[in-house]
């Protein structure tokens, strides 16, 4: 495999890559902090300070937009760029397409905040978008599969790596969601507005099935593919089961696409398919429990890395939470659990710690071994990702735990009756009674935000201070893998 | 490659990407396999038990059944739906309500707050309908919103604070209405009244202009003697506020922090404009009667019944 020429940085397209890189930075401080204040604002409701511009009801699109997409995203197409370019030893397909992919993205979100903020929204759960927005995403992304797509083809390698079959899939159910969702009909051409082609109980059939699946093929499938890249990488050792990885890929991929109406159970959904729905999450269970398996045991056999490598802690305390986020998702999904966690604080822990557990910590994990790699320099500072490490951990914990206990509290109070056959609490006492449990939240966001924070200096001090880690730029630089 | 790996070890697949990355090609965790089996067999007895595969027009009704009494007082035996459900959990609520229910609708008021077992069953009930039918407006301990609803733990009541006039409220709605003044009367006579008005309740006024007002609020110009008493105490007939009791106000800016010249430009703002916004909607066609008796008693008991 050692038909490359020069170094990595001039056989691949890094440059892409990097500023993929610094937008996840970008919009994972700023997506959190969005997300720090409308926690705030829940705890505390005088800082909405009546401007209709940052109220909750504004600025929680802004934060689940920019944290997904921003944050989310950018990190998906960085490393999927880099690990397609390296796992098939080749460029990517098109510089030219590459960059458009960049700037179109980034300019839905720019644009996207700003009209959520201004009070455009189709008001569809990570969906919000109106259409001018929609289009730019569709163009973007059809750019996206072009340009992975297209690399893949012209692959040096005879096999394609595992990362890169759920990466593909994430690109096209992605693609398929996206176009489905976002069939609707704007009031005129020059006007934001526009309404669904759907309507009812079918609407909403159709919103869960691409929310429910944007978790499952944004924020899993295209994570697991970052996961079997950086996990395998950062050990020094191969991944624990082939047969396994394929396996549940498949698995997974077919059975996710079922499963979106549990988010409509005692609904106008008719019961057949919400029985649909939650047998398929159960289904789910074990495919998604496959990726957590062949990513911890990977590590088997080199367990000592725990103790001495704060990067290899992040990827594998986020396989970690993806384990635990996985086994609840299935649980929250019968509709007798769901009675009592549906509409409460429940539900957004579980989504949280799927998102802050799992798909945060892998991609800071993931990063802390890309940026040393892409600016050829020696990571700034091992202890401050050992702060980092502890500050996401506590944060994560401080809220779900938050989130558990005010979420079933709130479940238990709204459906108590008392020895009459009378409803015990108003929905206003529940509010009181959870309030302690929303500042705890808020605590534990300023602690994820703050390690973030942290993780951002310790990127700049690497790429502005850092020693080069081998020879310098310019000199005759070993292929990839060669010193590994 | 994997001819030179020993057959203990763990092989790999053989493909090797990026300088290092390669896959063993360890087999499936049996307990894996046979987890994910016992999910599937669990989906396929649900499917069994309840509905679940669309047929046709319809769909798999399983073999779960419901039985519930529906709103016509019917039983019904039907297959497992979520509808029915929730039907069979409000019966068996009602069925424990509905002895007391019974009992309230049975009782005269009076007997009702002296009967130990039945006030703790309208404090109860009433509570909770209180919290989710009034407490928008009247806040959850009914102590009213300046600007929205009137305080009911006081001893003011607009319309009256009997059993009887409760409940009319309740379900019949009101509507409080005084008219603008001013095209009616000059600034100056309306600076006047509103002098007399705070003059009413002992609060410091220009005592030449609360004279004049008091003339003025007597007489046929201004005839506000009409509506609210000549001494200008209210009119629970008509819901018109007593002036002398100006805590009990919900739609003048009075405060007893303001400055006596505030409380006099707050009051010349109402004879100004007058009041048009206490709407309270009637509850006759959400509630039941038995419903609006329970709450007519947990009214009455927040403190202020007469």
């Amino acid at each position: 495999m050692g038909a490359a020429a020069g170094s990595p940085a001039q056989q691949y397209n890094y440059e892409v890559i990097k500023k993929f890189a610094i937008m996840t930075l970008v919009w994972g401080v700023v997506g959190m902090a969005a997300g720090v204040y409308i926690a705030a604002e829940l705890a505390w409701p005088h800082l909405n300070f009546g401007i209709p511009y940052i109220e909750f009801g504004r600025l929680r699109p802004v934060h689940t937009n920019l944290v997904i997409f921003g944050f989310g995203g950018s990190a998906l197409f960085a490393t999927s760029y880099y690990v397609v370019q390296r796992t098939c030893q080749t460029r990517l397909f098109s510089d030219g397409l590459a960059s458009f992919t960049f700037w179109g993205w980034q300019a839905a979100m720019v644009l996207a905040p700003i009209s959520y903020m201004l009070g455009h929204t189709k008001s569809r759960e990570y969906a919000e978008m109106e259409w001018p927005l929609v289009l730019l995403v569709e163009v973007t992304w059809v750019a996206y599969l072009l340009v992975f797509v297209g690399t893949i083809m012209k692959r040096k390698q005879p096999h394609i790596y595992v990362s890169n079959w759920f990466y593909l899939a994430f690109i096209l159910a992605v693609a398929l969601l996206w176009t489905f969702n976002n069939l609707t009909i704007p009031v005129s051409l020059f006007h934001m507005k526009s309404y669904s082609l759907f309507s009812g109980v079918q609407d909403a059939m159709l919103q869960w099935w691409y929310g429910h699946n944007a978790v499952g093929f944004f924020l899993t499938a295209a994570f697991l593919g970052m996961m079997y890249y950086f996990v395998p990488k950062q050990a020094g050792r191969p991944i624990y089961s082939y047969r396994l990885s394929i396996v549940h890929f498949w698995a997974l991929s077919f059975l996710y696409m079922w499963a979106g109406g549990h988010h409509l159970h005692w609904t106008a959904l008719p019961d057949w398919t919400s029985t649909l729905a939650a047998t398929f999450s159960i289904m789910l269970l074990l495919p998604s429990w496959g990726g957590m398996i062949n990513g911890i045991m990977t590590l088997s056999g080199a367990w000592d890395k725990l103790r001495t490598d704060p990067v290899m802690r992040f990827l594998i305390v986020a396989l970690s939470f993806y384990g635990m986020a996985t086994f609840e998702g299935p649980m929250m999904a019968l509709k007798n659990v769901n009675a009592l966690s549906h509409y409460t604080n429940w539900t957004i822990g579980h989504v949280h710690s799927g998102t802050l557990g799992w798909v945060s910590m892998i991609t800071f994990g993931s990063f802390y071994h890309l940026i040393p790699k892409l600016w050829n320099r020696k990571l700034y500072s091992v202890k401050l990702v050992t702060v980092h490490f502890w500050l996401a951990t506590i944060g994560v914990l401080l809220y779900i735990i938050a989130m558990w206990i005010s979420g079933i509290t709130q479940g238990l109070m709204w459906r108590a009756f008392d020895a009459y056959g009378n409803l015990q609490y108003s929905f206003v006492e529940s509010v009181a009674a959870i309030h302690p449990f929303m500042v705890m939240r808020w605590v534990g966001g300023v602690f994820f935000l703050t390690g973030t924070l942290l993780m951002v200096y310790n990127c700049y001090m690497t790429v502005r201070a850092g020693a080069p880690e081998t020879e310098p730029a310019g000199g005759n630089l070993q292929p990839a893998g060669a010193n590994a | 490659m994997t001819d030179q790996v020993q057959s203990q070890a763990p092989q790999t697949t053989g493909h090797v990407w990026d300088g290092d990355l390669q896959e063993y090609n360890n087999p499936l965790p049996a307990w894996w396999v046979w987890a994910f089996y016992a999910t599937v067999v669990f989906a396929l007895i649900y499917w069994v038990l309840y509905p679940a595969w669309p047929l046709g027009k319809g769909f798999t009704k399983g073999m779960d059944t419901i039985t519930y009494v529906n709103n016509l007082g019917q039983t019904k035996t039907v297959p497992w739906n979520t509808r029915a459900l929730l039907m069979k959990e409000m019966n068996k609520a009602a069925a424990e309500q509905k002895p007391y229910f019974e009992k309230v609708m049975a009782t005269p008021y009076a007997q009702i707050v002296h009967d130990p077992e039945l006030s703790n069953f309208v404090l109860s009930a009433g509570r909770s309908l209180f919290l989710n039918n009034c407490a928008a407006c009247h806040q959850s301990g009914g102590q009213g919103l300046h600007g929205l609803s009137a305080n009911l733990t006081d001893d003011y009541w607009l319309y009256g604070g009997t059993f009887a006039k409760i409940q009319q409220t309740i379900t019949y709605g009101r509507h409080g209405y005084m008219p603008p003044f001013r095209d009616v009367l000059s600034g100056t006579q309306i600076a006047q009244l509103a002098n007399y008005v705070v003059s009413l309740s002992g609060q410091p006024a220009d005592q030449t202009a609360a004279k004049a007002g008091d003339v003025l609020f007597h007489s046929q110009t201004a005839a506000c003697y009409y509506c609210h008493g000549v001494n200008a105490k209210g009119r629970s007939v008509i819901g018109s506020a007593n002036l002398t009791a100006p805590v009990s106000w919900i739609w003048t800016a009075y405060r007893s922090s303001n400055t006596p010249a505030e409380n006099v430009a707050a009051v010349a703002h109402t004879i100004e404009g007058g009041v048009y916004k206490g709407v309270m909607p009637t509850w006759k066609d959400r509630l039941t009667p038995v419903q609006i008796k329970v709450l007519t008693a947990y009214v009455h008991e927040l403190g202020g019944g007469q």
